[in-house]
């Protein structure tokens, strides 16, 4: 039963507070899918510790090269600043495609990585950017890639009652490189994807140099269209190429079959289009 | 009342809600806002089986946490059969309403179906208590398709069903002419069956209800229901109480309706007064949206069978029509939805050989009751379906097919009353414009990955719920001693006007200004009996009341002005709450103010009584739809829908506009993306607004509501039903739509990305 | 179960109420402070009708633990209409676009937070605004022509 509320100020702080309650509390950020949990009683914790009132932690900021996005920082935020909307349009579209207004102004982006579920669209798109999370012990700090952050079906690497992510960060994408996101569903609002696709590519005389394509839902995390990958590295940016990939992306997905949300044969079907579609816009931001 | 007058004060103008201030403001009360003095809080133990009987239960740990203060199942709570629906109420004396549930029953039918409930000091602990309360169930094999719950190898899901295997009351058979005889002269006949989802009405207040128990017994409820008057009836029946111990309100604002709460709020109001009889408190019972979406009243699934034969010019010549619809665990409306897909269905065309059989069917699935169109959206969605397949084939644009064969004013049809007046042409040709009719056919360049069509549907509904069940209304109109005026009448308003559209009705009649006239809605204790606000009836049959009770008044008034005149009666008039000589040059008045308050000094008061039995009328509406399908992934984007409304006479034409753009609304998603689905285990995968996909703004297409005009001669000023139209032919105008941009035919809906990929890629294949 | 007490700004006043820290602000808004303007939909943030603008923006009162809104601004329908009703109040009454009425609040307030911030929207960010609102009476038909109009309004105002 949840005895206490804490609203910290400072990393340090939250850090102390996390050592003091010793596995007790949880880190709370925007919580609209934590305090939905806890109410499921699927999470339990004794204290809530609430990092939204931390100044540092409400940044999305640029520097050496990264990009960087507090964990306070919502959806809002994200889809509507101005150096993501330039630099990771993917991440923008991304974050504005979750639930609602209402939802995207108190959900971070933070918190819908450490909800690790497959489907969560910023996460999606900060996996093709390659982004990291910087992760707080109480004695270290490491950098984790986003697609490490996975321990299982909605399950995160990292555990919210001993560790603080602090910020996910990406390098500045260069002139030669874009990203797209792109993303099927029944409803333009409060929907769940049925699928979504996120690409990263980096082009170098008409070819691509290398391109990062991670899809979901088709596997307990967002998954790596590791072999279309490989096959278009080097290749020459053609039809018959971003053709070729749409359908070695299906070699690495295994999306399940849900009667909410599309059968397996239909999102294979349909992946195809979206890797395609995703690739085209992502080598349009590129050029 | 007459319908060719032109000159109205206040009927026609788009006034202001009479309930807007207090609803912008969040003044306004709803059920799940009520609350009272030591009131209690009460949680619901459903079943999480499809069908089990329930072998042992028992309530003594949960009784013993502190701060429950009472828990109810089936061996402390009345055995008394009934329905949560006033169906049984108001069924016509010729059929037996089905009564088939109890507060609480030891056999469960449907995931979510009752098994106990608690009454605690807290939801928390009342939530908390559910989980002490042990049961031990025996499962029960389920079925959960109409047609597979007839089969002999099926469950008896119900007992005592006389007309076959788990079907509820009787089956409904229409005829007239010989349909045999009609496909036989006719020179082509397209037959199809078509499959229909369970869609649910998603009001955006849940089903709740609050019971107070006095010492004496008698009962007050405020809730949400649609019908104060005929829930009352339910709750005597279902508690043995006298109607005259109980009293039924709305606290007076009902989060919309729909259908959903025709009658009981689901069971929110028997559990309330359950809980209160044994609590000794009052009791609040507000369902979560999971329980409203798994436990309270759906459209009906099923199948529809379309068959029509025609000329070889488009004459249409016979149509023979089946539905058999899904009933879900209790009958509710089973019995009535039938009749009126098959009655409705019949009556668009002029077709003089048809024949109709319908009839639903027990399952293990969450109740299907009423929902706006109330089995006319599924029977149109097959007629319109086969009406566009015959305009195909006769290669005859669809307009013109329909336009030959529509009803017209005396035509003989199977409804028990006339087709009084009739502006579906106008409907259709204006709708026509609308839509940019002329573009279709010239939308598309070959190789297009996203193409583009354009469909018609046309359609009808009731403007109230005679012949199909019970329907009479009465209203008061009172004119105070200050000469304002106070209408009276039992029904409720679900958010369609009626506080507003009434007392329009009454001002015009009795030649009073509009801010003089205030209205008593929706409580059995200030207002006589109406069978409340559903069948699009309540502005066409409580407003016809409401203008006799304004007429009688009237006819009080100026007779006694007569006398205070010296000026004969009939030649009396009033308008602007003064009463002046119509008839001849005299120039004498005198204020509605001064008479009243001259009456009242003398002893008297000038009360008026409207007691009818209001006839019916038909509605026409015509829907146009462009679409753009995707045909990469199957989805379909509705560009623009346009409903064009024959209304009779729009008494208030913004509100007329908002239940018409209100029902394409719902007939979009009906059409898309709507839809309850259950699993191998009989559970409910769509019980959430997140994955039940009903539209949001974002998701609307351009909408152009149309009023079209036709003047009734039975409605109040003209006016007919307009609640139920606005979904009815959505669906297949969108359908058909997308068989003008895709060339496939579907005879399921929702139009699923999913659904419409894999006919594109079939299609493709063949 | 440890109460805490919230301090805030409601509807400009200063406000204080003991909450526990499961509680959530729609709860605390309807039930101990009797602001029952504020609806609830489905408690799961996906209907909208609890919406409340915080610190200036619209966000779903249903998911927001009412400790949250410690030092916050917090805005309810009931504290939107000052002397007279609000343009966005005003327009929503003169065009039709309350119906039923269990959703208006929510809009009411989706549509403030959205003029305050953007006193120009296009139609796009008004549907944006309003999409997490869920009404099933009107289509949103009126509701969209409200907001424009109340923006045009408020434009005139200056």
């Amino acid at each position: 039963m949840l005895q206490d509320y804490y609203i910290p100020k400072s990393i340090a702080d939250t850090l102390a507070l996390l050592k003091d309650n010793n596995g007790r509390a949880r880190i709370i950020a925007g919580g609209t899918d934590l305090v939905l949990d806890h109410q499921a009683e699927k999470i339990t914790a004794d204290a809530f510790i609430d990092i939204s009132n931390i100044d540092e932690l409400k940044k999305i900021e640029c520097s050496d090269g990264y990009i960087s996005i507090g964990a306070a920082v919502t959806h809002n935020q994200v889809a509507r600043s101005q150096l993501i909307q330039e630099h990771a349009i993917a991440l923008a579209q991304a974050a504005r495609a979750v639930g609602s207004l209402q939802i995207r102004n108190i959900a971070t982006v933070v918190g819908n990585v450490v909800n690790a579920q497959p489907a969560a669209d910023t996460a999606v798109a900060l996996v093709a950017l390659g982004a990291e999370a910087e992760i707080n012990s109480f004695s270290e700090v490491e950098y984790v890639p986003v697609e490490d952050m996975y321990a299982g079906l909605g399950k995160s690497t990292v555990d919210s009652t001993s560790q603080l992510v602090t910020r996910i960060r990406f390098a500045v994408p260069e002139r030669n490189q874009g990203t797209a996101f792109v993303r099927l569903c029944q409803r333009k609002a409060l929907a769940l994807p049925m699928l979504c696709v996120a690409a990263m590519v980096s082009l170098k005389d008409d070819k691509f140099e290398w391109v990062r394509l991670v899809m979901a839902p088709v596997g307990p995390k967002p998954i790596r269209a590791a072999k279309a990958e490989e096959m278009l590295k080097g290749s020459p940016v053609t039809d018959e190429v971003i053709e070729k990939a749409a359908q070695l992306a299906l070699e690495n997905a295994n999306p399940r079959s849900s009667l909410v949300r599309g059968s397996r044969e239909y999102r294979m079907g349909v992946l195809p289009v979206l890797i395609k579609r995703a690739l085209v816009a992502a080598v349009a931001q590129a050029k | 009342m007459s319908a060719d007058k032109i000159d109205f004060d206040i009927v026609g103008k788009s006034v202001r809600r009479r309930d807007a201030f207090e609803k912008v403001t969040g003044e306004a009360v709803f059920s799940t806002d009520v609350k009272l003095p030591g009131m209690l809080y009460a949680k619901v133990l459903r079943s999480p089986y499809p069908h089990a009987k329930i072998k042992k239960i028992d309530i003594s740990k949960a009784e013993q946490l502190p701060g429950v203060k009472a828990v109810a199942y089936y061996g402390n709570t009345p055995r008394i059969k009934f329905n949560t629906s006033a169906t049984m109420t108001f069924t016509v004396p010729h059929l037996e309403p089905v009564l088939d549930q109890y507060v609480f029953d030891d056999i469960v039918r449907y995931v979510g179906d009752e098994v106990a409930a608690v009454a605690a000091v807290s939801e928390e602990i009342a939530q908390q208590a559910l989980k002490l309360i042990e049961v031990e169930y025996e499962e029960l094999p389920a079925v959960y398709d109409p047609l597979e719950a007839m089969k002999e190898e099926a469950p008896h899901i119900h007992t005592g069903c006389k007309e076959g295997k788990n079907i509820p009351g009787d089956i409904v058979k229409i005829d007239m002419g010989d349909v045999e005889q009609g496909f036989a002269e006719s020179d082509l006949v397209i037959e199809e069956m078509f499959k229909v989802p369970v869609q649910k009405q998603v009001q955006m207040e849940t089903q709740a209800a609050v019971a107070q128990v006095s010492r004496e017994g008698d009962i007050t409820v405020w809730s949400t229901t649609q019908t104060p008057h005929p829930t009352r009836m339910i709750l005597s029946r279902a508690f043995g109480v006298p109607h005259s111990k109980i009293r039924v309100l709305n606290p007076p604002y009902v989060g919309g309706g729909f259908g959903v709460r025709i009658g009981c709020s689901a069971k929110a109001e028997p559990i309330a007064v359950a809980l209160a009889m044994l609590a000794k408190r009052p009791v609040k019972v507000v369902y979560t949206r999971e329980e409203d979406f798994i436990a309270s009243d759906t459209r009906h699934g099923g199948y529809v069978w379309a068959k029509l034969g025609v000329k070889k010019d488009g004459t249409f010549h016979a149509l023979d029509l089946k539905g058999v619809l899904n009933a879900g665990a209790y009958c509710s409306f089973s019995c009535e939805t039938p009749g009126v897909l098959g009655a409705m269905t019949l009556s668009v065309y002029r077709i003089p050989h048809q024949k109709y059989f319908g009839h639903s069917v027990y399952t293990n699935t969450t109740p299907a009751g009423a929902m706006r169109g109330f089995g006319n959206p599924q029977g149109i969605f097959a007629l319109e379906s086969v009406v566009d397949m015959v305009a195909e084939k006769l290669n005859i644009d669809p307009l013109e097919l329909r336009l030959k064969n529509i009803m017209q004013v005396g035509d003989p049809w199977c409804l028990p009353y006339p087709c009084g007046a009739t502006g579906m042409a106008e409907c259709i040709e204006k709708g026509a414009k609308s839509i940019g009719w002329d573009r279709r056919g010239k939308l598309n360049k070959p190789g297009a990955t996203k193409v583009r069509g354009i469909g018609v549907a046309i359609g009808s509904h009731v403007s109230n719920s005679w012949p199909f069940c019970v329907d009479y209304d009465n209203a008061y109109v009172t004119i105070q001693q200050d000469g304002s005026v106070q209408v009276a009448c039992g029904v409720p308003d679900i958010g369609t006007g009626t506080t507003t559209t009434l007392p329009q009705l009454a001002a015009e009649e009795l030649g009073v200004r509009f801010d003089m006239v205030n209205m008593t809605f929706g409580d059995t204790a200030s207002t006589p009996f109406d069978i409340g606000s559903h069948a699009s009836r309540t502005l066409y049959a409580a407003g016809t009341a409401v203008v006799a009770a304004a007429k009688d008044a009237k006819q009080q008034v100026l007779e006694y002005a007569a006398d205070l005149l010296d000026v004969s009666a009939e030649k009396l008039d009033m308008k602007d709450s003064e009463v002046f000589v119509a008839q001849g040059s005299d120039e004498k008045r005198i204020s509605l103010k001064e008479i009243a308050y001259h009456a009242h000094l003398r002893n008297k008061q000038f009360i008026g009584v409207g007691r009818i039995v209001p006839p019916n009328s038909p509605t026409w509406e015509a829907h146009f739809a462009e679409v753009e399908v995707d045909l990469q992934t199957g989805q379909v984007k509705v560009i623009k829908l346009v409903g064009a409304h024959d209304v009779g006479k729009a008494i208030n034409p913004a509100i007329c506009e908002g239940q018409i753009e209100g029902g394409l609304a719902m007939g979009l998603g009906y059409a898309l993306s709507e839809e309850i689905r259950y699993n191998d285990k009989g559970k409910q995968q769509n019980k959430s607004i997140s994955t039940y996909f009903l539209p949001t703004a974002e998701d609307m297409p351009e909408v152009e509501a149309i009023l079209v005009e036709s003047n009734d001669p039975s409605g109040p000023f003209g006016a007919k039903g307009v609640g139920e139209t606005g979904l009815v032919p959505t669906a297949p105008a969108i359908a058909n739509a997308v068989y003008n941009a895709t060339g496939i035919r579907f005879t399921e809906i929702p139009l699923t990305e999913e659904r419409v990929f894999f006919a594109l890629r079939n299609n493709k294949k063949s | 179960m440890s109460l805490k007490m919230l301090k805030f700004t409601l509807n400009g006043e200063p406000m204080e109420v003991p909450v526990s820290p499961s509680d959530m602000l729609v709860d605390v808004l309807r039930d101990k402070l009797e602001l029952t303007g504020t609806k609830k939909g489905c408690g799961e943030g996906e209907c909208g009708a609890c919406t409340v603008i915080m610190n200036g923006k619209a966000v779903a009162s249903c998911l927001v633990p009412a400790l949250k809104a410690m030092g916050a601004e917090v805005e309810t329908v009931e504290g939107v209409a000052k002397e007279k009703a609000h343009p966005v109040q005003e327009a929503f009454m003169d065009l039709g676009a309350v119906q039923c009425g269990f959703c208006i609040p929510g809009m009411i307030m989706s549509s403030k937070a959205l003029l305050d911030e953007n006193p120009k929207p296009s139609k796009e960010e008004i549907r944006e605004a309003i999409s997490g609102n869920i009404c099933r009476c009107t289509g949103y038909v009126k509701i969209e022509k409200a907001v424009e109009a109340a923006a045009q309004k408020l434009q005139e105002r200056g």
